[in-house]
């Protein structure tokens, strides 16, 4: 008894409560956002949220099975896990693309997405990599594996045309940074070897993760101008593209920063900093040619509308705006307390104004039936759950465990955040699940397990995992 | 380094987050109005319903013109489930390849051709969606819709539909009310906020001019709509909704008996029956013979099958005689002439013109010593006389600018009769008959060119002088009034807000009152005389008829029948004009015609049977031979 009772208390109640709780009020969303006049009852299993239940009730056993292996175990599976992914994610490139992806695998109606697994597989692996080393300083070789893990399956996940998987596998790179990882090696061979500098660290190679919010920053500001045409009165009769402004600006602002350097700068320091410079200007002009580039040449074109309608560049509510666009009027006229309970005008399924309101666009049936009280109570629940996974995360003595669940809470949170953001117009359309809410067996079962392996991890945090 | 600080990037990443949805939920759902605006733009749909038209009631509130409820077939295409053609085509009684073509045919009706702004080209564009009910049969009577209503459920996607169309409880009057028929490019074009494909609109008669009344005002019902716009639910529980508002009645100054008994009498005739109530302008009955059923020309299948035939016919039964025949008048515009005379003081109600045969042709009769005995025996050679000074009043030395200058006021007279003038009667199809002038017969026969000489045949009537059948009813009540009139018109009251504006004016005639005493003393006499022309037209000792006969000569053929009147003589309550085509002198048709009507109309009855009897036995045209 004492015994069950310390298990009992090694569980995390509160992940359980909250996502318990988010369970729930999926499972009430979907009753709505899917419900079938026809068959009303909740668990009629030829409709969505009966089938839901059943994709809940799946998870929970394949997760609550799993949870039953020792930690240790599940740690020495791993490698077999995601060699089994992987497996999937090269047989799936040989199916019939579904709405323009391959990421179905399966007969009939029962199929699974892989990469929706894959995801899960990818945290344990890199915790299984990144752990082996013994000593905290990261070896080369650990880099190189780890790195090579994410890419690899990034990449099997970009060539299903899976865009949004493919942008949630970069959440790795957020545990790589909080595991001291840095990309130096990788730098400092091109600083070095390549262009013949002498460094032996850089700051950009730890904090990589700064780096990528400035260049989320400037890719922006990128996007935004690249396509736009400019008139100077020095310059009439010439119409300037803004990438062509962009550039001259950071030559302009490189320029200014070089002769500050050169005439305040302490004479010591002064070679340095003009290094620092030129490699900063040389990126820098570097990520505005790629990123003008892919927006105008590589992008498919609805992904460049769904950007341009984003930056509110072109308007188009009732044609390539037309999901967002319904979606945000779904949500916004939710009002403070909503619309009620079955009574969505916009996203029910008898209007069927909300396209895709079972999946990526559920969150517009619970904002709109359930308002401000509903929408922010979800959104608060998501964030509780997060930093209480990075607590957990932070409580584990192994390594394994803390780079596992911080892959769990990064990955949750990308989902959380795309979803979400793209639901009230702070994010361009980018379709991946709601985790908990979203119709979809595989990602709902995935998102049960990583839970249950996170909890089960964590029920023996002091245990140090070899 | 510290990494276990790292944390807090991911910590307050999260929070950060966290806040910011919720102030944009915040925003969106609380503070901005944006989206709502959007979810109802979105969302909402407005119906239009549009009321059943505005019945039409005769002077003693008998309904006339009501409606009655046929029944669509409709379907939705995508509702359509396990479609059994031949059990289909057994039920409505149509063969499988024309349910097949009629679905074709459908789809082909909604092409709608357009002209992009980019190429030029007309392209066609199909406005046809499955999702949207369409009719499979239209216009279904209620016996035929029940033999297939019990049987429809067994075929999903479609169903019945209600609509409101014409009934005539009489089958007369189809000349005054007209029709209604689908609405054409034009029409539609005109009015698109009211109309729409299909819809139905006044095509003649009183339906036409009346159209804005009758067809009532569009209520709205908000509905939610689903993304293919298929009806969800009734919005915001039909607060936002209005009603419609049917059409006001019309009550009519038809006497819808009389109108029938006109109709029964004109039968196997050509021509006009008209009837006023002089006190008010109120039209009484307006036969137009021959006529149809309004009953024939209800709805796209009626008008289908009856429409060419009709139109076709050569008698004419669409053409509204009253109206828009333009005869001579004949002898009844000696009345005109010698009130004009009377007023220009060329002649006394005591002049007297000797029965000179050598100017025109003239019956025995015993001299016309005054007006009255004139107009009493319908004496041509006085009108002659009369006329003649009329034309010729020594104005200026030149004969011929003389006449111009005596036309030119004839003329005035002649348009405040409202002669050669198109009177503002609420109907379609008027025609304003001729009043010829100057400039008419200077076309003619050149400026100086012609006299009185040239011109006297319109002294009795005949010549260039032309009128309606309306315009001649229009004079009986004029000489019943004593000088003025108010424009004829068949509606007294659209609703309870009476007539419209234009026929509450009093309109006077150049002639004063007084004049007007010997004209109706001469056609009192004409009617109840010895020698006098119309004694046929006598009711009884009570009714005291006073009339005009006349013969418009007719160069295609036998001269046609023309009589006007009005009873009682010391209170006149109808004045009437019958005009009889070929049928010869007006005192031996036309005259009866109108007493029987005068006596049905004051009496409610009509005794001498015989008179009508010799009526109906008569035939005129040429039907059924």
């Amino acid at each position: 008894m004492n015994k069950f009772r310390q298990k009992a208390l090694g569980w995390d109640w509160l992940t359980i409560i909250v996502v318990s709780a988010l369970l729930l009020m999926g499972i009430i969303n979907i009753y709505s956002a899917a419900y079938n006049p026809d068959r009303p009852f909740l668990f009629d299993i030829k409709t969505l949220y009966g089938k839901q239940i059943m994709w809940i009730g799946i998870g929970l056993f394949l997760g609550i099975v799993i949870s039953l292996i020792d930690s240790e175990y599940i740690r020495k599976l791993t490698p077999i896990a995601f060699l089994v992914v992987l497996v999937l994610l090269i047989l799936v490139l040989f199916t019939e693309p579904i709405n323009g992806a391959r990421s179905w695998l399966g007969v009939g109606p029962f199929g699974v997405q892989p990469s929706e697994f894959s995801k899960l597989t990818t945290a344990l692996m890199l915790a299984y990599v990144i752990s082996q080393g013994r000593v905290k300083i990261i070896s080369r070789k650990t880099l190189g594996l780890a790195l090579f893990i994410v890419i690899l399956t990034m990449l099997l996940v970009l060539i299903q045309n899976d865009t949004g998987t493919f942008l949630v596998f970069t959440a790795f790179f957020f545990v790589m940074y909080r595991e001291g990882i840095t990309l130096d090696p990788i730098i400092l061979f091109f600083l070095n070897r390549v262009l013949g500098f002498r460094y032996k660290e850089t700051w950009v190679g730890v904090h990589f993760i700064p780096v990528l919010f400035v260049i989320i920053f400037f890719s922006i500001i990128t996007l935004y101008f690249t396509e736009s045409k400019h008139t100077f009165s020095f310059l009439p009769g010439y119409d300037v593209p803004g990438w062509v402004v962009l550039i001259s600006g950071i030559t302009m602002i490189a320029l200014v920063i070089f002769f500050i350097a050169q005439n305040f700068a302490a004479q010591r320091a002064k070679k340095k900093i003009r290094s620092v410079i030129l490699i900063v200007y040389v990126v820098t002009i570097g990520l505005v040619g790629t990123v003008s580039y892919s927006y105008l040449n590589v992008l498919q074109s609805h992904q460049k509308d769904r950007i341009d309608l984003w930056l509110g560049k072109i308007e188009d509510q009732d044609g390539k705006d037309y999901n967002r666009n319904r979606a945000l009027a779904a949500v916004g006229s939710g009002g403070f307390s909503g619309v009620g309970y079955h009574e969505a005008l916009l996203s029910s399924p008898r209007s069927r104004h909300v396209p895709e309101s079972e999946t990526d666009f559920i969150f517009s049936v619970f904002s709109e039936e359930w308002g401000f009280l509903g929408s922010a109570t979800l959104v608060v629940l998501f964030t509780i759950l997060l930093v209480r996974i990075v607590v957990i995360a932070e409580r584990q003595k192994s390594r394994f465990s803390r780079i596992y669940a911080n892959s769990v809470a990064m990955i949750i949170f990308y989902h959380f955040a795309i979803n979400v953001g793209m639901n009230i117009g702070i994010i361009p359309v980018i379709g991946i699940p709601l985790p908990f809410f979203s119709y979809g067996g595989s990602s709902m079962m995935s998102f049960l397990i990583m839970i249950l392996i996170l909890l089960k991890l964590d029920s023996q945090r002091k245990e140090v995992l070899a | 380094m510290n990494l276990e600080s790292r944390r807090l990037v991911f910590i307050l990443l999260f929070l950060l987050v966290g806040v910011v949805f919720v102030g944009r939920l915040f925003y969106m759902q609380v503070v901005d109005d944006k989206w709502i605006e959007r979810a109802g733009e979105v969302a909402k749909r407005k119906v239009i319903i549009k009321p059943p038209r505005g019945i039409l009631y005769d002077r003693d509130g008998k309904k006339i013109v009501a409606n009655k409820t046929y029944y669509n077939l409709m379907f939705v295409e995508d509702d359509i489930e396990d479609f059994d053609t031949v059990a289909f085509s057994k039920l409505i009684g149509i063969s499988v390849d024309s349910i097949r073509q009629r679905f074709v045919q459908i789809k082909k009706q909604l092409d709608r051709k357009t002209r992009s702004k980019k190429t030029g080209n007309d392209t066609i564009v199909n406005d046809y969606r499955s999702y949207l009910p369409h009719a499979f049969l239209k216009e279904l009577s209620a016996d035929e819709i029940s033999k297939i209503a019990i049987e429809l459920p067994d075929f999903k996607g479609f169903y019945e539909s209600p609509i409101s169309m014409r009934d005539y409880p009489y089958p007369h009057g189809a000349n005054i009310f007209g029709y209604l028929n689908e609405i054409n490019a034009e029409e539609l074009n005109a009015d698109r906020r009211f109309y729409n494909v299909g819809d139905f609109i006044g095509r003649t008669g009183l339906e036409k001019y009346y159209e804005h009344s009758l067809r009532g005002q569009k209520g709205t019902k908000v509905i939610l709509t689903s993304a293919k716009g298929k009806l969800v639910d009734n919005f915001a529980g039909g607060k936002l909704d209005t009603n419609a508002l049917q059409g006001p009645p019309l009550h009519l100054g038809i006497d819808i008996e009389l109108q029938a008994y006109g109709e029964l009498l004109m039968q196997n005739k050509l021509g006009s029956i008209v009837a006023i109530e002089p006190s008010t302008g109120e039209i009484l009955a307006m036969v137009s013979a021959p006529s149809y059923d309004p009953n024939l020309m209800v709805g796209t299948r009626n008008i289908r099958t009856n429409y060419s035939r009709l139109y076709r016919d050569s008698l004419k039964p669409f053409y509204p005689r009253p109206l828009a025949a333009e005869y001579p008048p004949g002898s009844i515009f000696k009345v005109v002439q010698a009130l004009v005379g009377l007023q220009e003081n060329v002649i006394t109600e005591n002049t007297g013109f000797p029965c000179t045969r050598s100017l025109v042709g003239c019956h025995n009769h015993p001299p016309a010593s005054n007006v009255a005995k004139s107009i009493q025996y319908s004496c041509n050679p006085y009108y002659y006389y009369l006329v003649k000074r009329i034309i010729e009043q020594n104005k200026d030395p030149n004969l011929f600018k003389d006449a111009a200058i005596g036309l030119e006021l004839w003329e005035r007279y002649m348009h405040s009769f409202g002669f050669g003038i198109r009177p503002e009667t609420d109907i379609y199809g008027l025609r304003s008959g001729v009043i010829p002038n100057v400039s008419f017969y200077n076309h003619w026969y050149g400026e100086f060119r012609w006299a009185f000489s040239t011109i006297r045949s319109n002294s009795i009537g005949q010549g260039e002088v032309k009128m309606t059948p309306l315009q001649m009813a229009n004079l009986a009540a004029i000489v019943a009034n004593e000088g003025y009139f108010y424009e004829p018109h068949l509606v007294k009251s659209i609703g309870d807000d009476g007539p419209l504006e234009k026929f509450k004016v009093k309109k006077q005639t150049m002639v004063e009152a007084k004049y007007y005493k010997s004209i109706k003393e001469g056609m009192r006499g004409a009617v109840n005389e010895p020698g006098g022309t119309a004694r046929r037209a006598r009711i009884n000792h009570e009714i005291i008829v006073a009339g005009k006969t006349g013969t418009a000569q007719n160069p295609h053929g036998e001269d046609h029948s023309v009589f006007m009147a009005y009873a009682p003589h010391d209170n006149p309550k109808i004045a009437i004009a019958v005009f009889i085509e070929n049928a010869g002198f007006g005192g031996t048709w036309a005259a009866p015609i109108a007493s029987l009507m005068m006596e049905k109309y004051l009496t409610g009855q009509v005794n001498n049977k015989a008179k009508e009897s010799r009526i109906l036995e008569k035939r005129f045209t040429n039907i059924n031979e």
